[in-house]
């Protein structure tokens, strides 16, 4: 397994007035490509901070973190942008649907930053759609789907570019028991099939199931890295 | 695209947020537009009236000299050959009438009673004086001198008759039909008398007092002139004046009527910078309107600027979405405004205009604002749209997307 993500003494505090709050202490992490990795704790403990860093959408305070080959440190606003745009999908706890676009246009999104010609982008959200069962529902806005439909939409939003890594933060904490499974075996199903690997926060022991490897953490440092059951 | 789209659609989906902020600027330029339609056509009837009051769209003269101090000294600066300049300019496309224009000062004595009068002259068939009363349309190749009060004008071919104003008449005791007499001082320090027939009385405000018009085969012959010092120039329309300028050739001094309707220049002025006050005062509540609701708007959506930036959309497309949205506001309440405005003029059109009452005589002022008003209330109002997003803009780019999604 080639190594996908190589985090190296992380710290990241955040300004508290004038106390420096400590987010995470100490982080040393090895992800390899098509991993399933989930990052389990209680509320506080880190998994978001440290879901934030992989994605590159916060810094760190200290330490480096390599991504694809890439130190992220090195990169400026825009170039991680794209970065982002073309390696990493995103699913958001509250799903995050862009409320002005239908459900094509926010899955087809990410491709319209990427500049596909429209052919390409209407068979790839087409596609994608029809993944996680939504083909029906593409001219619809989001407002007018159910909990479980919106995060479909956002997991084929997040898939849409073929990224080498999805990240997910606590993705079935807004649905029902029922729904937040399916959408775990729909995650885990299109993670195989992508051959992407896919990190996500929980702190749902039942949802943890879904990973083949459990990082657990607690107040900003991680206490047990291991091979799920 | 996909900024404008996302704009639009924000601010069509914020419907209600978007009226009331767009509200100022909807009404503020609607009163406007009525506003520039109203003082254009004023302006527009104040400079028309300026010009053919004896002004003319063009002064010609032998000499320009004779625009210092030409009209109570006409006899320094008299034509070689007026009539041949008056062929020439006659040809000029857009000349409707040259003719030749003289003055004297005199002192009119009628019984034991004087009063001093600035007498002009001009051909009789280009004087003109308004009935007191009825539906006026002033001929466009005449001069309008005032309202006839009593009597009746100079006519073609009558010598030594006089039109006088009201107030000089009152001073004199003078009734149309009374022979006055006017002493003339000419070059060298002769002086000139004759007896003038006043034909009729008229008023004018401002002139009445002083001015009296005779014809000007009558006036040249009284102070002994056989050339003019000026020729007057009336065009078919103010906007040919600069062509016909341009065509007239470089021995010829001329003033056009901007240069002598000094009046109205000031009078324009002073308008133009009255609404261009106005309109930074629309723009300026609008500059805090939108910037505040804007504002608003950035901080209630931080979520969705942390998932875009989250999704690799760059800090520069983000901080466009805002101020595509602050235009489009912009642009949604001037339009919105603009088109009011013109509608709203064009409703007090169709409904005979706005009375103005001078006199016995009543005139219809249209409300008919140009399409300059479009673009002239249109940019400004788009650009400060635009201006009231950029703060909010920045506020929304200068958080990394954690903050962005942390802050929602």
């Amino acid at each position: 397994m080639t190594e996908l993500i190589r985090i190296k003494d992380a710290e990241k505090y955040y300004q508290l007035e004038k106390t420096e709050m400590p987010a995470l202490t100490g982080i040393n992490l090895v992800i390899g490509s098509g991993e399933r990795v989930c990052l389990m704790g209680p509320s506080g403990s880190g998994k978001s901070t440290l879901l934030n860093v992989i994605g590159c959408v916060d810094t760190l305070s200290a330490g480096s973190i390599v991504i694809a080959g890439l130190d992220a440190a090195t990169l400026k606003d825009a170039q991680l942008s794209e970065f982002r745009n073309r390696t990493m999908g995103f699913v958001f706890q509250s799903f995050n649907l862009i409320s002005v676009l239908s459900v094509f246009e926010n899955v087809e999104y990410p491709l319209l930053l990427q500049r596909l010609p429209r052919h390409e982008r209407a068979a790839r959200v087409e596609e994608v759609l029809d993944r996680v069962g939504l083909k029906d529902f593409q001219r619809r806005g989001p407002e007018r789907l159910s909990g479980g439909q919106r995060q479909r939409v956002a997991i084929a939003r997040a898939l849409v570019t073929r990224p080498r890594l999805v990240i997910a933060d606590e993705p079935t904490a807004a649905l029902d028991h029922e729904t937040g499974r399916a959408i775990m075996e729909l995650m885990v199903e299109m993670n195989r099939s992508a051959g992407s690997t896919l990190i996500f926060a929980t702190h749902d022991p039942a949802v943890a199931r879904y990973a083949a490897r459990l990082v657990i953490m607690s107040d900003g440092r991680i206490v047990d890295d291991r091979e799920a059951a | 695209m996909t900024n404008v789209m996302i704009a639009w659609r924000s601010i069509l989906r914020h419907a209600r947020r978007t009226i009331v902020t767009v509200s100022a600027l909807f009404v503020g330029l609607a009163g406007m537009v009525v506003f520039q339609g109203f003082l254009g056509q004023m302006m527009q009837g104040f400079r028309d009236g300026t010009i053919l009051s004896g002004v003319g769209h063009l002064q010609v003269a032998a000499n320009p000299q004779y625009f210092v101090d030409g009209e109570f000294n006409p006899f320094a600066y008299g034509f070689k050959d007026s009539a041949a300049v008056a062929r020439t300019l006659g040809k000029q496309p857009g000349v409707t009438a040259a003719f030749p224009s003289t003055g004297f000062v005199a002192v009119a004595g009628l019984g034991d009673q004087s009063a001093t009068l600035l007498v002009k002259a001009y051909p009789a068939d280009r004087i003109y004086f308004a009935p007191s009363s009825g539906t006026i349309i002033p001929p466009s190749d005449r001069f309008n001198l005032g309202t006839l009060v009593d009597g009746s004008t100079v006519k073609p071919g009558e010598r030594d008759c006089l039109v006088i104003g009201e107030t000089a008449a009152r001073i004199l005791g003078a009734k149309v039909g009374n022979v006055v007499t006017l002493m003339g001082i000419l070059p060298g320090g002769n002086l000139q008398g004759r007896d003038f027939t006043i034909s009729g009385i008229f008023s004018s405000p401002g002139r009445d007092k002083s001015f009296a018009y005779t014809d000007y085969a009558t006036a040249s012959d009284f102070i002994g002139m056989k050339e003019p010092p000026v020729l007057m120039v009336i065009a078919r329309e103010v906007r040919a004046v600069p062509a016909i300028a341009a065509s007239l050739p470089r021995s010829i001094s001329f003033r056009t009527w901007k240069d002598l309707a000094t009046l109205y220049v000031q009078v324009s002025t002073i308008l133009g910078s009255f609404l261009t006050v106005i309109r930074a005062i629309i723009l300026l509540v609008t500059l805090f309107i939108l910037g505040n609701s804007m504002n608003r708007t950035v901080l209630e959506r931080m979520r969705e600027w942390g998932t875009l930036r989250t999704l690799g959309t760059k800090k520069q497309n983000i901080l466009l979405v805002i101020l595509w949205e602050g235009c489009l506001q912009g642009l949604l309440g001037a339009a919105a405004g603009i088109s009011l405005g013109f509608g709203v003029s064009a409703i007090i059109d169709a409904a005979g205009g706005l009375a103005y009452h001078n006199g016995a005589q009543t005139y219809a002022v249209m409300v008919r604002p140009g399409l300059d008003s479009v673009w002239l209330n249109l940019v400004p109002a788009v650009l400060t749209a635009g201006l009231a997003a950029v703060l909010p803009g920045l506020r929304a780019v200068r958080l990394t997307p954690s903050q962005c999604l942390r802050e929602a």
